[in-house]
């Protein structure tokens, strides 16, 4: 089933007295960013455990893994993911900005 | 706090309809609840540090309106204005994630909402008019707000995992049920023999403190009432899944459309901050039009922090309502309950506080001016009719 996706910015972010409403966006950035850090990083000790103690690969193995073309596409869709995630708010800022100059072209 | 708390496989859940993170959206979720704990416990106390640094500064001619003077000099502060900035960015990370996680598993959760032959129902509204203090901001910046419906029970099912996430656990965890609990356990420390026959709550949500109201009250049949169309659908499977027969119903709290004196027991959590002072009125004054002689209007809120002693303290609860949407927060801590409730005809009226209920037939049983503080005790006016 193709759903609409629910909303993901809420109705008024009241401005803060005497910040640029970009330094937000920055801020946004880089605990997204940080998010995804510590998501990456928490994955990746899960699997390397899981995969060491039940036997599949020794310590260090993943460090010599060279990806397939079907992995490769994978991974692709993956860092395209991140990029929305993580650029988000500066395709925000740029879409209101565009909002504000056709507004202003009426 | 261990990690345990909001990690819970869906067979060990109270009830399974609640979303269930994988383990990537697990770990962005204790990810922003140990931000929230960081920014709170690490960064506010800098804030207040510097806050006493400027209070101390201020002027004669500046401590008529203290705490408009302080916010004025702290917003001067670049790592002021970043703290806030941080802890709206937390806000709204918190939400991106449990978003994402719901819709990832939208249609479990449409198939475990499917509940044959229930006990309890749910009734929307396609005309109803959404009120002005929801529709201006969405509180607690949940992308599209407590009214949002997409005819699913979607946005109840972000509002669920969300809120629980947004409360660190420290609300009863998944079941988010502590503040009904001690609404209910407040009814039976006031009247230890209280038999409600029909009991409301109005701003129910997704029904977390209808539910112990249900529980608590086995006989008794039981409404719940809010703006979301979305949230209700949830919340009527939500209370099938944990047994719980409720009425819910999409209306508004200042004019609902039941019979006057038809319910024994009338009562709210949290619900007047995220409202408005002409609406905590007319609220007032529908939960005594629909109570019975004899029936008792409890209305639960945050524990009051207003102290004029304090323009830290209050300041921060102003930014706090100004950038995380709670549209009444000023009105319903600086509100004259007694008097409200007065004006509104009740009697016996009570004002005070309440200590958190795990379980409200357990207790504890002790109701007065004590304010134990944040989630260990709530704040409740109460009054009769007759």
């Amino acid at each position: 089933m193709t759903r609409t996706p629910l909303p993901r910015c809420p109705n008024r972010l009241d401005a803060i007295d005497g910040s640029r409403a970009f330094d937000e966006k920055l801020l946004d950035m880089i605990v997204g960013l940080t998010s995804e850090l510590t998501v990456l990083r928490a994955r990746h000790d899960a699997l390397e455990r899981l995969l060491v103690s039940g036997g599949s690969i020794e310590k260090g193995q993943i460090d010599s893994f060279e990806p397939d073309e079907e992995a490769q596409i994978e991974r692709e869709m993956l860092r395209k993911r991140t990029m929305r995630k993580i650029f988000r708010p500066l395709q925000e800022v740029m879409q209101q900005d565009l909002d504000a100059a056709k507004g202003s072209d009426r | 706090m261990s990690s345990s708390q909001i990690s819970e496989k869906r067979d060990k859940l109270e009830h399974p309809l609640i979303a269930v993170p994988s383990h990537d959206e697990l770990v962005e979720q204790l990810f922003v609840r140990d931000l929230k704990v960081f920014i709170s416990s690490e960064l506010e106390p800098i804030q207040a540090q510097l806050a006493k640094q400027e209070e101390g500064a201020l002027s004669e001619s500046e401590t008529n309106s203290r705490v408009s003077h302080l916010r004025e000099r702290m917003s001067a502060h670049e790592s002021f204005r970043t703290w806030l900035s941080i802890k709206r960015v937390s806000q709204r990370l918190l939400w991106a994630n449990v978003g994402e996680s719901v819709e990832r598993q939208a249609d479990e959760l449409e198939a475990l909402a499917r509940i044959e032959n229930p006990i309890g129902s749910v009734r929307t509204d396609p005309s109803f008019q959404v009120p002005a203090y929801i529709s201006s901001g969405d509180i607690h910046l949940m992308p599209g707000g407590n009214a949002f419906d997409d005819n699913s029970i979607m946005q109840g099912a972000l509002m669920d995992r969300g809120g629980a996430v947004y409360m660190l656990g420290r609300n009863g965890g998944m079941l988010n049920d502590l503040r009904g609990q001690t609404a209910m356990a407040h009814v039976l420390t006031r009247f230890p023999d209280f038999n409600p026959e029909r009991i409301l709550d109005m701003g129910c949500g997704i029904g977390t403190s209808t539910v112990p109201a249900a529980k608590c009250f086995p006989d008794a049949e039981v409404h719940g009432i809010d703006v979301g169309a979305s949230i209700l659908r949830y919340a009527h499977a939500r209370a099938e899944h944990l047994g719980a027969a409720v009425h819910f119903s999409q209306q508004n709290a200042e004019m609902t459309d039941f019979d006057s004196a038809s319910f024994d027991l009338v009562f709210s959590c949290v619900l007047f901050h995220e409202t408005s002072q002409d609406a905590t009125f007319k609220i007032l004054s529908e939960s005594k039009r629909l109570l019975r002689p004899g029936g008792i209007a409890v209305h639960l809120e945050v524990p009051l922090l207003h102290d004029n002693t304090d323009p830290w303290r209050e300041l921060a609860g102003e930014l706090e309502a100004e950038y995380n949407n709670e549209p009444n927060w000023r009105g319903a801590l600086t509100a004259d309950y007694r008097s409200l409730f007065d004006a509104a005809g009740f009697t016996n009226v009570e004002t005070g506080h309440q200590p958190t209920s795990q379980n409200a037939r357990k207790g504890p049983f002790r109701f007065g001016t004590e304010n134990e503080g944040v989630f260990r005790s709530w704040f409740i006016a109460s009054g009769q009719v007759g």
